[in-house]
């Protein structure tokens, strides 16, 4: 299994991340243990600050020679060109084609990864406009994990080989995208007592299928059609209108206009697969917005993540029209 | 006697080719901007319409320009495609470098180019387009120049040439 993790981590590492860091960047993190390397889950950057890998729960510092150090005076600090230059790889030199994914605070990189950044915020009549002067930079790791949904498919297929709609609960880092992608491929692919259904994706950050000029880099089955870049509630309309799909999915549903969307899929017949941000179904109800999807049972199910005791941890399964819990770890 | 005579030809022949030769910078000049400037119009648009990386708009402005200005913007784009690491302006001092004696441009056109590398892909959209509408109108005014230049000049230079020959010829004959 660590083998599989980290030849996994090597690849992504070679094909999608070293690419867009500096070469000394680069030298520093290969030279760390491959062992340690596969639980590596994000590389964050700040202007006169180490750099940190994190692996797993824990962060580690590294020195200019890429030796793990505790020692902050021993680790290497990240410098204002190192910063700037990965930025300007990333965008390829074109800033003005990531215009809305800086006001969103990300990119997205080949393979999915989504870069996080921070920095000062150009405001106009009360509105971000733009993102200058980056100081901080977190480099997400994103993964394909085959068969990961197969605990949870039981659960949202109904005797009647109809998709419920369930909604992927978790906090941040804790493997919603990765199950969600599964999923689709599943309900994409079928198996033997239920055949495959037409699946249309709104990937507004292109982390779900990680589209290269349009065409999903990850297996998301043949059943499916994928809206890459497309803000998510006007994609959900266009795809329902366009492909006519059984299922739609969506990642991080969180403004009024998400919900808006998932309600005018519902009466239209489409089931729904997405994620929202939160620790428990409560916490999501106290949310503006997202919280009328819990109090309106808009969803059949809902699948609760953690990273309890490693990430992509199936915490429970809840039938919401029942108030029933289908499955719970021990 | 024969050979007085070759001399005279080959003599008139290279001034009159140095004077054809002037006269066609004199006219390449204009269209060279001309040009630039029809491919920096798409590359607006590519931009603020498309939204295309920089590598791909600059290789796509191109279409239906032929020459050492097409060959800028594709050895550009494919510089800025296989080395991530260098910024535009970097790739068009390459580039501009690599071209010296092809483009037919002056120190003015060559400066304007340095300017247009220094802020390409570090705006958004709108800003992208404001500022290359900026460049295009300078090298316009440029053009205008240009092809006063070349009314004036490249009929007096092919004269010139010939002329001077011929004076050569007559002085050593």
């Amino acid at each position: 299994m660590l083998n599989i993790k980290k030849k996994e981590i090597e690849n992504i590492l070679e094909k999608f991340i070293f690419p867009v860091l500096p070469p000394h960047l680069v030298a520093i993190i290969s030279a760390i243990p491959t062992a340690q390397l596969a639980y590596l889950m994000e590389i964050r950057l700040r202007i006169n600050r180490p750099l940190l890998l994190v692996l797993g729960s824990v962060d580690i510092m590294l020195s200019s020679m890429g030796a793990i150090v505790n020692d902050l005076d021993a680790a290497y600090l990240c410098t204002r060109e190192d910063v700037n230059k990965i930025v300007q790889l990333i965008s390829k030199n074109s800033l003005y084609a990531f215009e809305q994914e800086l006001k969103m605070g990300f990119l997205t990189i080949h393979g999915g990864h989504r870069v996080g950044l921070a920095g000062q915020a150009i405001v106009d009549g009360g509105e971000m406009k733009a993102l200058k002067n980056i100081s901080s930079l977190n480099i997400r790791m994103a993964r394909e994990i085959k068969g990961c949904g197969d605990k949870v498919m039981p659960y949202i297929i109904t005797k009647e080989k109809k998709v419920l709609s369930t909604l992927v609960i978790s906090p941040p880092c804790c493997g919603k995208t990765t199950i969600l992608r599964d999923l689709i491929r599943q309900i994409s692919v079928g198996n033997k007592e239920f055949r495959g259904l037409q699946v249309g994706v709104v990937d507004e950050r292109s982390e779900i299928a990680a589209c290269k000029s349009g065409i999903p880099t990850v297996d998301l089955g043949p059943r499916t059609d994928v809206l890459d870049g497309c803000p998510k509630a006007s994609g959900m309309l266009m795809l329902i209108r366009s492909m006519s799909p059984a299922v739609v999915a969506t990642d991080e549903l969180g403004r009024a206009e998400d919900v808006c969307a998932v309600s005018e899929a519902l009466n239209a017949g489409i089931s729904i697969l997405a994620t929202v941000h939160g620790r428990d179904i409560n916490e999501v109800l106290q949310r503006p917005y997202v919280g009328d999807l819990i109090q309106h049972k808009y969803f059949d199910r809902y699948i609760i993540l953690s990273d309890r005791p490693k990430v992509g941890t199936i915490e429970k399964i809840v039938d919401s029209k029942e108030h029933k819990i289908l499955w719970e770890k021990e | 006697m024969w050979i007085k005579l070759a001399g005279g030809v080959l003599v008139l022949l290279v001034s009159s080719c140095i004077g054809f030769q002037l006269a066609a910078r004199c006219s390449g000049r204009p269209q060279h901007i001309r040009q630039i400037v029809s491919c920096l119009g798409s590359l607006k648009s590519y931009i603020t319409y498309a939204s295309l990386p920089l590598h791909e708009a600059l290789s796509q402005c191109t279409h239906g320009t032929y020459g050492p200005v097409a060959e800028f913007f594709h050895h550009t784009a494919t510089l800025l495609e296989q080395n991530g690491g260098l910024s535009p302006q970097q790739a068009i001092n390459i580039v501009l470098g690599d071209m010296q004696g092809r483009l037919i441009l002056k120190q003015s056109e060559l400066e304007i180019l340095g300017i247009l590398g220094a802020n390409l892909g570090i705006m958004n959209r709108q800003e992208q387009g404001n500022y290359l509408s900026m460049i295009i109108e300078e090298l316009e005014k440029l053009e205008s120049e240009a092809a006063r230049l070349r009314d004036l000049n490249t009929r007096m230079y092919r004269y010139l040439g010939i002329c001077g020959g011929l004076a050569i010829v007559i002085l050593l004959v």
